[in-house]
């Protein structure tokens, strides 16, 4: 599941993200993470932008849970009771705990997978930080790309630990989402469960559309609805570097322009804190250096007959870098104040 | 000095700073760019407003209300720089001089001609 909302909302006397979480913590949710976003718009296509004081008031923030299929939408149930104003998507993942030895990929993740590994802020592996080692090891095999994001808030193994101003933050979730070919993402499967001492990961399938300029493939076309009239979404996710620039503006900058201008019904956009993807080696920012360097991630969701529009502002825009992925979403809640949510139903379609 | 004028600049004070968070929040939402024209827009008016303040050589009391309070809370130095700060994060260094000269040169002008318009205004009463 994941979620998008406004970092102001609130629900009673605290904020909204909070009252998520702790019913993340609950319900002791697998693994899940709260994440902020830099910039992004919504369906009213209000701008949020963390570049312009006055417009970073209410940055949009993204949570990701990863559990059974019916603890999950025990959840969902209760986060549309408790929420005013966002975005709900159920997603299909494989979620691997503790045991990576001998994974055997299903056939339909051959083509391109997504494997998200969740590790704490100060998890180590030989010394190093866990996710610097990860990183590494995914970029020596040959995997497309991967970024790594702080995450603020978060449950890991179902117990919940938040990040603050004064602690070490040891067990803080931080994400890690890598792209490559089924093939390449079963050969380090292995490897990452020799570094972790408790691993936590997850496999989805996705299509690469984009590596490094070049077109492979464009998004699935995917009818609107499935054979039971279930609606059916899509999701981009663009990942490029706060250092690819595109017309002297950094390529994520451009994209939630042009996006907002278009009919997309919305966006956001996360920077991760290390990361790779094409040639470059892991890379973040550096002390003392005024222009960033880490990678970003921008995210869209639409219904399959806008995806294809967005899609192609994606393309413009990511002529020379930039890995571009697109997922089928099986089901999404629009929640807002004056429309009772009802769960969404996951819709069945095979591609 | 008395505790009414503290209170007046205090009140002029917070309506100039909900004012900036208006017109820079319109400003900036409607241009939709990430060039800070709504903290450009905030300054030059303001640099105009004192100018003119000034320049109509008013009662000490109603330049310390009206320019001390109200245009200094209106005005923001720290968020133009923290905005060009950030431009550079981006390494948009056309946007980020322009942001600096832009500013600069339009500020100057601003006041100049707000203290002209003043000091005519200033002799008609």
């Amino acid at each position: 599941m994941t979620t998008y909302f406004g970092e102001r909302q609130r629900v009673g006397d605290r904020f909204f993200a909070d009252a998520q979480l702790e019913l993340f913590g609950r319900h002791e949710i697998a693994t899940s993470v709260l994440l902020r976003g830099i910039s992004g718009f919504g369906a009213k296509h209000q701008l949020r932008t963390d570049r312009l004081l006055t417009l970073s008031e209410d940055l949009p923030l993204v949570s990701v849970a990863l559990d059974s299929r019916a603890k999950i939408e025990a959840v969902a149930d209760e986060l549309s009771d408790l929420a005013h104003r966002g975005l709900v998507t159920l997603e299909r993942a494989r979620l691997v705990r503790d045991e990576l030895g001998s994974i055997e990929l299903p056939e339909e993740l051959r083509e391109a997978t997504k494997l998200t590994v969740y590790v704490g802020r100060q998890e180590r592996v030989y010394r190093a930080p866990a996710f610097a080692a990860i990183c590494e090891l995914l970029h020596r095999r040959g995997v497309d790309g991967a970024t790594v994001f702080l995450g603020v808030d978060g449950t890991s193994h179902g117990r919940r630990s938040r990040a603050r101003f004064f602690a070490t933050n040891a067990e803080v979730p931080m994400m890690i989402i890598a792209v490559g070919t089924g093939q390449t993402i079963a050969r380090v499967l292995p490897e990452l469960g020799g570094l972790l001492r408790r691993p936590m990961v997850s496999v989805e399938r996705v299509r690469v559309c984009k590596r490094d300029g070049e077109l492979i493939n464009r998004p699935h076309p995917l009818p609107c609805r499935d054979h039971l009239g279930t609606p059916l979404w899509q999701k981009l996710m663009v990942y490029t570097s706060e250092r690819s620039r595109r017309g002297g503006e950094p390529i994520h900058r451009a994209l939630v322009r042009r996006l907002r201008a278009s009919a997309a019904r919305g966006a956001t956009v996360l920077r991760g804190i290390w990361g790779f993807h094409g040639q470059l080696p892991p890379h973040g920012d550096r002390i003392w250096q005024l222009g960033r360097s880490v990678p970003v991630c921008t995210i869209i969701i639409d219904s399959p007959d806008r995806i294809g529009a967005s899609f192609d502002i994606v393309d413009e825009l990511t002529t020379e870098h930039g890995v571009v992925t697109s997922e089928m979403v099986p089901a999404l809640a629009w929640v807002t104040e004056d429309r009772p949510t009802s769960r969404p139903r996951l819709a069945r379609h095979r591609f | 000095m008395n505790l009414l004028l503290w209170v007046g600049v205090a009140l002029a004070g917070g309506a100039g700073a909900l004012l900036r968070f208006l017109v820079d929040g319109q400003v900036s939402a409607r241009v939709g760019r990430s060039f800070p024209y709504g903290t450009l827009v905030v300054n030059v008016s303001g640099a105009v407003a004192l100018g003119l303040l000034i320049g109509m050589t008013l009662r000490p009391e109603t330049v310390l209300l009206a320019g001390t309070g109200a245009v200094g809370a209106y005005t923001t130095f720290s968020t133009w720089m923290f905005e060009t700060q950030r431009l550079g994060e981006d390494r948009q260094l056309t946007g980020l001089l322009s942001n600096i000269v832009v500013s600069l040169l339009a500020g100057i002008l601003a006041a100049e001609v707000g203290a002209e318009v003043g000091r005519a205004l200033g002799g008609a009463l």
